[in-house]
């Protein structure tokens, strides 16, 4: 005999449990827990993903904290297999804000400094750290990372995003869709014009 | 670039971006964590909230749509009235409770443009 399908609600992962005296507090604390674990597992790469994309690490603590709040305070009753997604797309939109601040924070620089060059850019291969006393793999690594980070800032926002996503946060292709908000089609298109930059940028250095 | 390749140049990238996250510093690691907790904090206070950030939102646009059948049954002229309600809709659409969908607009321009391509 087969085994009777349990009913989910549509809202949760978890079996109903209304009408329970103490459910609904229950439910809270183990939702809790859940975001709690989901978070802590997600929150370095996220910030990662985050300082890679903006240049900044106080505005990629600011954007993975906001990114968290607002997960927590509107889509904590959705599906766990949901918050992977939905957690990137929102830190996407509040990397995406703070690229437009910035860039409008530097227009307005230039235009009252006559155009002159930005010299607080940082430059990612300058910024590797001082190589004395580590193994190999682990410079080779830190190099490899920092010329990355300087391709990706040649790449349009959805190639950039898309590399991001897909590979160094492994989400799958249906998965990056959400986090983008675009087709599945364009994830593949877009991430393989990453792919392809990148190649060609450190085809020479790899070989 | 061939398929081989693409995988070595994926290979590589990740194990260079999966060591830095673990060489993460110590006080990053606290700061994030104290990030989580106020995020958490924030669930203990306001609850799960079912559905109720869009009840404001709703009743507002109920409203809005109710006040505005009511001005065009009142009207001699109703072309008149159009105008008007559509600044309306705007100061509602640009509140807090609307903010949902801004995480979407990226999409719907996106599928804009698609349908758009579609005709053309």
């Amino acid at each position: 005999m087969e085994d009777e399908p349990v009913i989910r609600s549509a809202t949760l992962d978890a079996p109903l449990s209304l009408g329970r005296p103490g459910a609904a507090r229950e439910e809270r604390v183990d939702r809790e827990r859940a975001l709690d674990r989901f978070l802590a597992g997600i929150e370095r790469r996220a910030y990662r993903v985050a300082c890679l994309a903006l240049r900044d690490r106080a505005e990629a603590e600011d954007a993975v904290q906001d990114a968290m709040i607002r997960l927590v305070g509107h889509y904590a009753l959705r599906p766990e297999d949901q918050w992977r997604p939905l957690f990137y797309r929102i830190l996407r939109n509040r990397i995406t804000d703070l690229q437009r601040r910035a860039g409008i924070r530097r227009a307005v620089m230039a235009f009252w400094s006559g155009g002159a060059r930005d010299e607080s850019a940082p430059d990612p291969i300058e910024d590797v750290a001082d190589a004395r006393g580590r193994p190999d793999e682990v410079i080779e690594g830190e190099e490899l990372l920092a010329r990355i980070e300087a391709v990706l800032a040649t790449l349009s926002r959805r190639q950039r995003e898309a590399f991001l996503f897909r590979n160094f946060e492994g989400l799958d292709v249906a998965q990056a869709a959400i986090a983008m908000g675009c087709s599945e089609g364009s994830v593949k298109t877009h991430y393989f014009r990453a792919m392809q930059a990148l190649q060609g940028a450190l085809g020479e250095w790899q070989a | 670039m061939n398929e081989e390749e693409m995988r070595e140049l994926e290979r590589k990238s990740r194990a260079a971006f999966d060591a830095s996250v673990e060489a993460g510093d110590a006080a990053t690691r606290s700061r994030l964590a104290r990030a989580r907790a106020t995020a958490l904090t924030e669930l203990r206070h306001r609850g799960l909230g079912r559905a109720t950030p869009w009840l404001p939102a709703g009743a507002a646009a109920a409203a809005l749509v109710a006040a505005f059948l009511w001005q065009r049954e009142e009207a001699v002229e109703p072309m008149t009235q159009g105008p008007v309600a559509y600044e309306d809709l705007d100061i509602v659409a640009g509140g807090e409770d609307f903010d949902l969908l801004g995480e979407d607009a990226d999409f719907v321009a996106w599928a804009a443009e698609q349908a758009l391509d579609g005709v053309g």
